[in-house]
């Protein structure tokens, strides 16, 4: 399993325009918490223009479903729908969440988001951390409960630096 | 004649800051003192090498 490039992933999306929001544990990541992940997550935004759009970059990062053996690719209806597409990419791992925390779109997280800028001038939306930390709790796993001292510590200096 | 304490000794390494929950709050604010993509390529970087460490070691019995 190669390590994902996150960096070099969310900067071709934002190149190519596409609509997506950093969830998971690499928004907790991008907001400072000292954690780990394998995975890549973001929920993008289910218009047909804009799967368009990420199709186009997933096709020049040579995607393809990481669990399928016939290495079949992402398709413009999969990503429409709302269950998530596990995909390997040439640049690592990525997973292109229709939605996620009991349903929740693109447009439903848009609210709680913000903008972080990348070196390059491109801008990526990711979910807040206080937001994050709320679709842990909900979620409730083992996983999600081991991360949440952590992401509450980050969330706690933060606060105490504002 | 005064004590020496071990505050007094300037190479006594610093405490860490390790707060109730048992996370090292420096860690964190070692984080925050970064760029986002810093941040991320911290993570690429140790995933990196945890990596390298597992293939080097493939099908090597770990007791």
């Amino acid at each position: 399993m190669p390590a994902a490039q996150s960096a070099d992933i969310l900067r071709r999306l934002a190149a190519g325009e596409v609509e997506f929001i950093v969830v998971g544990m690499t928004a907790g990541v991008l907001h400072g918490a000292p954690v780990s992940t394998f995975d890549l997550d973001i929920v993008h935004r289910r218009t047909a223009e804009n799967i368009d759009r990420l199709l186009r970059v997933l096709a020049a990062l040579d995607a393809v479903y990481r669990k399928d053996p016939r290495n079949l690719r992402p398709t413009a209806s999969y990503l429409a729908s709302p269950g998530h597409q596990l995909l390997r990419t040439s640049l690592g791992d990525l997973d292109c969440l229709g939605t996620i925390d009991d349903n929740k779109s693109y447009e439903d997280l848009l609210p709680r988001t913000i903008e972080l800028a990348l070196a390059d001038g491109h801008k990526l939306r990711v979910l807040e951390l206080a937001a994050l930390i709320e679709a842990k709790e909900r979620a409730a796993r083992p996983k999600d409960l081991a991360a949440l001292p952590y992401l509450r510590a980050t969330l706690d200096e933060i606060r105490r630096r504002s | 004649m005064s004590r020496e304490t071990p505050d007094a000794d300037p190479d006594r390494p610093a405490e860490p800051d390790i707060d109730d929950q048992g996370i090292d709050r420096a860690q964190i604010r070692d984080m925050l003192a970064l760029t986002p993509e810093e941040r991320l390529k911290r993570l690429e970087g140790f995933v990196t090498g945890i990596l390298e460490i597992r293939a080097l070691n493939a099908g090597r019995a770990i007791r």
